[in-house]
């Protein structure tokens, strides 16, 4: 099993009044500058911090003109992170390759951080969320066309010399030559999240890369997607290795369950009913019909729905108590789900520092020891 | 043609991007009808239409299981398109009428190949950016907004069928009240409209320029109470096409469901 500390940099300061979506509209005069040097600094902190307490690395991700996530350019906090520590993997989950024009710009930024990191970088490529397309003015009917392209583009920057030509339907690049070059050979490793689209799924299977399972649905939903991953994989020859899967969740320890709920639950409630407003639109043409009416159909399942911390708890939306309660629960989901990487969210919402950083160093005392030597096999093969 | 009034809809006809499906029959001087970005049906109208001439009214691709979306990227392929379909059906200059999306069609159809049309009648039309006076965002709202702001007429049966959505597609479809199936065709021709319209949004910056090129007779028709495209639009149509008529009908976006009455004068006031 591998350890990701995985950080979303939410706004945590929306005002009480404010009850709009958290994306594409939400007035920027609502940021507050002072805020965001704040807690900049503050999530940065937090990401370096799980290098000192043992995790086996990082993960940031790309959100554009949102409270969410405010992160518009994780490539500079991966950057950041390559030169404040010096032995975590540091994943960008990932870059939204139809917002880059050219793509060779990912493959540059993506090789820099990866010499800088001294080859350390975990390769994220992402089609981008449903309101990127909106808030970039990109065309979302062209989404799935640019985001293969562009993925060509960048492996091949990676792995064939150039100068070379790459003449596609959306690009047309008569010199593709990235320097510098990534220090992982061939290339970085890539991870590719998905919420369970047919399509995404094979396109991960097919390039053995590894499927990252987006968060906030029912545990039951990650079920399914991970064995639809590993029938893929089989139908292209082999069998999933577990590091190809990861599961993303947001994680709470305290010293009892009662602790643990009384003192997270309130920021929990901010990143479901604040935060994620918004983050599910599908402008026309960004999914196939036939993963959109499955999205629709999974929606009853998804986190923005929920009303009471049963149902949280029930359905592993978050997995919160006592280090004994959260070792027991991630052991059975882990065994379920199948997945050799662990993605844990352990800032959520309006968590502030103090309870982030006991969360943290909770769990890798308490909990990440007893799961390494529940699921050894991978720890050993990392 | 053989001159027999009648009217067959759900025919379909092969084009260069696959089979189209359209209604068409009438006979004499060929009209040829393009709707909006909603894709709705033009009964009332065509069936004005056929008394006195060749009528198609094809769906275009995206639109009411019409083939060949996935070949047309810009307005260029669409003009191509709307050429291909117009040999197919041999229609030779046809009076071109529009609404909105269908609107602009017709009139980058007539500025590229102005001795391919003989008339144009265009309702409302989408294709310009006017300072000060935009178009109403089509994308991601709810369609109970978007009724009120295409509709003057609240007796329409489209108008209340859109308000009995209620909130956002999204969430009736997520609750199950609303099945898949119905909103499919919606879903479709919403993703053929961001192919053309997307960015830039629903115009071409190089059209404006273009109109003095139009040739013909052409009527632009302005609904007043038109809440998604505002009256600067048909203005500035109707000012750069030269010897354009513009007329102002008390009624809103949706003419064709609206005012097809008015429509139907000003193909005949062209012929």
């Amino acid at each position: 099993m591998r350890f990701f500390s995985f950080h979303l940099m939410p706004y945590p300061e929306l005002p009480d009044d404010y009850d709009g979506p958290a994306w594409i509209t939400i007035p920027n005069k609502l940021f507050d500058p002072a805020v965001g040097t704040q807690v900049y600094n503050r999530y940065i902190d937090e990401l370096i911090y799980a290098e000192e307490l043992g995790f086996d690395g990082v993960c940031v991700n790309e959100h554009h003109q949102n409270a969410y996530g405010i992160m518009p350019s994780p490539n500079l906090i991966a950057s950041i992170l390559a030169r404040q520590t010096s032995r975590v993997r540091i994943a960008v989950v990932g870059n939204a390759l139809p917002l880059y024009d050219p793509p060779t710009r990912v493959a540059e930024e993506f090789a820099m951080i990866d010499n800088i990191s001294g080859g350390r970088l975990i390769a994220g490529l992402v089609v981008g969320g449903g309101p990127e397309y909106y808030s970039f003015s990109i065309n979302p009917a062209h989404a799935r066309e640019r985001f293969a392209e562009a993925h060509d583009i960048v492996l091949k920057a990676w792995t064939e010399p150039g100068p070379f030509e790459y003449i596609g339907k959306h690009y047309k690049l008569r010199y593709v030559n990235s320097w510098p070059r990534p220090v992982q050979q061939p290339h970085p490793e890539v991870w590719i999240p998905g919420a369970g689209s047919v399509e995404t799924v094979e396109f991960v299977a097919k390039h053995r890369y590894a499927y990252m399972g987006i968060p906030y649905f029912h545990i039951s939903v990650f079920e399914r997607m991970f064995k639809m991953f590993r029938e893929a994989c089989q139908k292209e020859g082999y069998e999933a290795d577990p590091q190809q899967m990861g599961w993303l969740v947001p994680i709470f320890v305290a010293e009892t369950d009662e602790e643990a709920r009384a003192q997270y639950e309130e920021h929990f409630w901010y990143f479901v009913k604040r935060l994620l407003p918004g983050i599910t639109i599908s402008p026309p043409g960004y999914t196939s019909l036939r993963s959109y009416e499955n999205m629709m159909k999974g929606m009853g399942s998804f986190m923005a729905s929920l009303d009471s911390w049963e149902q949280v708890v029930d359905g592993q939306y978050a997995i919160v108590g006592s280090p004994e309660t959260v070792t027991q629960r991630l052991t059975e989901n882990l065994e379920r789900l199948g997945a050799g990487n662990l993605l844990g969210l352990f800032q959520l919402g309006t968590l502030p520092a103090d309870l982030t950083k006991r969360n943290l160093e909770l769990f890798s005392s308490e909990v990440m020891p007893k799961l390494r030597a529940q699921f050894p096999d991978v720890a050993a093969a990392s | 043609m053989s001159g027999v009034v009648f009217l067959t809809k759900d025919e379909s006809v092969q084009t260069d991007v696959g089979a189209v499906k359209l209604s068409r029959g009438g006979g004499g001087r060929p009209v040829l009808w393009l709707h909006s970005a909603m894709g709705e049906a033009a009964d009332a109208l065509t069936a004005d239409l056929v008394a006195d001439f060749t009528v198609a009214a094809p769906y275009f691709p995206g639109f009411s299981g019409s083939e060949g979306i996935e070949q047309i990227e810009d307005m260029e392929d669409a003009v191509y398109h709307l050429l291909d379909l117009m040999d197919r059906l041999q229609m030779e200059r046809p009076i071109v009428a529009g609404l909105s999306l269908g609107g602009w069609m017709a009139a980058e159809l007539a500025v590229r190949y102005p001795d391919s049309v003989s008339g144009l009648v265009i309702a409302n039309p989408a294709g310009l950016y006017i300072e000060g006076h935009p178009i109403g965002e089509i994308f991601g709202r709810s369609t109970s907004e978007i009724a009120d702001e295409i509709f003057a007429d609240t007796e329409q049966p489209l108008y209340q069928a859109m308000k009995g959505i209620g909130g956002s597609i999204e969430k009736s479809l997520s609750s199950g009240e609303l099945p898949f199936d119905v909103v499919r065709p919606h879903l479709e021709s919403q993703a053929a409209v961001a192919k053309l319209a997307w960015n830039p949004y629903l115009h071409n910056p190089r059209l404006r320029r273009r109109l003095n090129r139009v040739k013909v007779p052409t009527v632009v028709l302005s609904g007043t109470k038109d809440g998604l495209i505002p009256p600067a639009h048909p203005e500035a149509f109707a000012a750069e096409i030269p010897g354009a008529r513009l007329e102002r009908v008390e009624a809103g976006h949706m003419l064709v469901l609206e005012r097809p009455d008015v429509i139907a004068a000003a193909v005949r006031s062209i012929s």
